[in-house]
């Protein structure tokens, strides 16, 4: 138990790091630096559940904190990076529909609507106002992450959308209710199935179709050409 | 006894993966690797098969499995994995013959060939699975990999397109169920409020429902609904839909119709759940107005296809409309025949597939201009299209008749707006299929065009098919109608 006050202050704190996160990754063109975002933000939400832990004792928090700190800032972004060295690509230069400047416009609005929304529900749903907002910029997040699948035009930083979505789940989660731990569990393992596939396929689309399926059959697994 | 039915599921897919992922050795020739490797699948869906029928005549409907955490098995699980198994076990036979025509025309690599099969084993015990869980959470993650084996089975086929087109169907798929899980932690949540610990089972939540919140329940309802309406490819989240059934396989596609299952199942579901929360009126609308959305659009795409699988795929997503309508009227005998509606869809688009597959061998096309002689050529595939497009939009005598009329004059009395609409639709997809079918069996051609022969076992399913397809028109068990009746008592329609 931490004094609430404190809890508070970092609670907040974190919240500002993670829109930070959300909001580079929004704009960044460079697919290097779109991956360390992530594992950064995937970090800041393990710090988040570790602190959840300390406020409220629940055993769970821990140890979604440690699957996310080994999966999602250790595992996927390495296995990502991985994937780029092999990949001619290194920029994702394009924006559909959005720039990156209306883009952090629009987010900021989705906001304002999803706190509104959410705000109807927030006596049955949440603890407090700390916990509504954790709710607000979880679902704000999936929604961020929504929009760079639909306005990027590169599989890798789709993916990158994809995985901000379901970081974005994760945060809503933490601040309304725990999931089983064997649901985190099989959620991670979904999650890194997708990401495996959709990664072999973004490999598919430049290069032979002999060799995309080499590597289809070997489950992306071995990186040679 | 009861708690072997997963294990019974389960061992024969994972021995056949098991086998083929880790022992398998190339043969001399494709062809013969073919042969071996889709005896496995023919046993696995067999086994399969064997075990639904076990479930719907000798089983103590329902089933606990393990405590009731997480399998479950009531007469509506039953009924869909029966569907399942039957739509399953005849692709499988198709397959045989079909599989062989691919890597003959060099369609299919022989490298993918296993991991090919094993795949579509693994969809089934998926999709299985996905209707027993009685966890909802669990169900997502059945629809997940689904969607991912889906994929995965798209991009078996030599073309680049095809890459293309299952990354969409990943990357809509997988970003709408990302909001269904949204609905999963606010249900779950919900849960908490009336019992310790929470739950997200359906038993649990089906007994609970009247003490929660019901707009909260619908709110949760939304977010859920837009990752199964991803799933079974309504309106707005279709588009997936004609890119991915156009570039898949026959077979892959034929299967597809299952998955949309799934989606709709999953709707259906928490529907019953609503309901009994009292939120039934609200939910109500918004289904009839999805639906209605949903068959308004695919109607009018359905007019100007020059593809037959894309012809097909819209009238897919026309039929699960229809039974979003259907699910939305909320009165038990539009549930029977949603149910019954779901059943012929299944076998109809089967049926359909089988045929278009062959097309597709014959003129190396899926486009309708490129059908010559159809008659003289493949009669049976000519005639099992003509059969299924006549049964798919209704034509008296063929099941799907009975299901929509009825359908339709339930509607009659709940919302007539509604029922004028889609009565409108209902004459605009037949309009489609008729027009279709007269320009593409119409082309003059005076070149001479070598028959692709059609093995006799690819022959045999389709046959089957339209036998089962013309019997279900003419006679409903009594077996059938007892299970329909008994899904109604249990979702407290």
């Amino acid at each position: 138990m931490i004094d609430t006050l404190i809890f508070n202050d970092i609670v907040r704190g974190l919240f500002v790091f993670v829109l930070g996160t959300a909001v580079l990754i929004i704009t960044q063109r460079s697919l290097t630096s779109l991956f360390k975002i992530y594992a950064i933000q995937s970090f800041i939400l393990a710090i988040m559940a570790v602190v959840l832990f300390i406020d409220t004792g629940t055993l769970n928090l821990l140890f979604i904190a440690l699957l996310t700190l080994i999966v999602k800032t250790v595992f996927i972004p390495l296995f990502l990076h991985k994937s780029l060295k092999k990949m001619a690509v290194k920029r994702d230069i394009q924006f559909y529909y959005l720039t990156p400047a209306s883009s952090i416009i629009i987010s900021a609005l989705l906001m304002f609507t999803v706190y509104f929304v959410f705000k109807n529900f927030a006596a049955t749903l949440f603890e407090d106002s700390l916990f509504l907002l954790g709710g607000v910029i979880g679902v704000s997040l999936v929604m961020m992450g929504m929009m760079i699948i639909f306005s990027r035009k590169k599989i890798l930083t789709k993916i990158t959308g994809y995985l901000t979505m379901e970081n974005g789940v994760l945060l809503f989660s933490l601040f309304m209710a725990e999931m089983p731990f064997i649901i985190e569990l099989l959620v991670m393992i979904d999650l890194f199935i997708v990401i495996l596939i959709s990664t072999v396929m973004a490999f598919g689309i430049d290069s032979s179709i002999e060799s995309f399926h080499r590597r289809l059959v070997k489950f992306g697994l071995e990186f040679e050409d | 006894m009861e708690n072997w039915i997963p294990v019974l599921f389960a061992a024969p897919t994972l021995l056949i993966i098991g086998i083929l992922l880790s022992f398998w050795k190339s043969k001399q020739t494709d062809q013969a690797d073919n042969c071996s490797l889709s005896l496995f699948t023919i046993i696995h869906t067999v086994i399969y098969f064997g075990i639904s029928l076990w479930l719907i005549f000798a089983a103590d409907l329902p089933i606990t499995l393990f405590d009731n955490e997480y399998f479950y098995i009531d007469a509506l699980s039953g009924y869909e994995i029966l569907i399942t198994t039957i739509v399953f076990l005849l692709v499988s036979l198709y397959g045989r013959g079909y599989v062989s025509g691919l890597i003959k025309a060099g369609d299919l690599d022989a490298i993918v060939l296993k991991f090919f099969y094993a795949a579509f084993c693994l969809l089934e015990l998926l999709l299985v699975f996905g209707f027993m869980s009685n966890n909802i959470a669990l169900l997502w993650i059945f629809i997940e990999l689904s969607t991912i084996i889906t994929a995965f089975l798209i991009v078996t086929l030599n073309a680049r397109e095809n890459i293309l087109a299952a990354l969409k169907y990943i990357f809509i798929a997988s970003t709408a169920m990302i909001f269904g899980f949204i609905g999963i932690i606010i249900l779950f949540t919900l849960s908490q409020k009336v019992i310790d610990g929470g739950s997200l089972n359906w038993t649990t939540l089906m007994d609970i429902a009247h003490s929660v919140d019901p707009s909260i329940l619908s709110f949760a309802f939304i977010f859920l609904f837009i990752g199964f309406a991803a799933k079974s490819g309504l309106v707005p989240f279709h588009t997936w839909i004609p890119i991915a059934y156009a570039r898949a396989p026959s077979i892959v596609a034929a299967v597809s119709g299952i998955v949309l299952n799934l989606g709709v199942y999953g709707i259906l579901r928490l529907y019953a759940i609503g309901n009994l929360a009292g939120a039934g009126e609200f939910l109500k609308n918004f289904l009839l107005v999805i639906g209605l959305l949903t068959v308004i659009i695919a109607a009018f795409s359905i007019l100007a296809r020059t593809n037959t699988k894309k012809l097909l795929a819209f009238s897919s997503i026309e039929s699960m409309g229809f039974m979003i309508v259907s699910i939305g009227i909320g009165a038990p005998v539009a549930l029977f025949w949603m149910l019954f509606f779901q059943f012929t869809h299944s076998l109809v688009k089967t049926l359909l597939f089988f045929c278009a597959g062959i097309f597709r061998r014959q003129y190396k096309s899926n486009k309708f201009d490129m059908i010559k002689k159809p008659f003289q050529l493949q009669p049976l595939a000519s005639w099992g299209l003509i059969l299924g497009g006549a049964a798919i939009i209704g034509t008296p005598l063929f099941p799907i008749f009975l299901a929509k009329w009825n359908i339709l004059s339930v509607l009659v009395s709940a919302s007539f707006p509604a029922f004028v609409v889609l009565l409108v639709c209902f004459l605009l997809v037949a309009v489609g299929f008729v027009l279709f079918f007269i320009r593409a069996f119409n082309q003059k051609t005076e070149e001479e065009i070598q028959p692709y022969q059609v093995p006799s076992n690819m022959k045999v399913p389709i046959v089957i098919t339209i036998c089962l397809i013309i019997a279900m028109g003419l006679y409903i068990p009594s077996w059938l109608n007892n299970i329909l009746l008994d899904i109604s008592g249990i979702l407290g329609f």
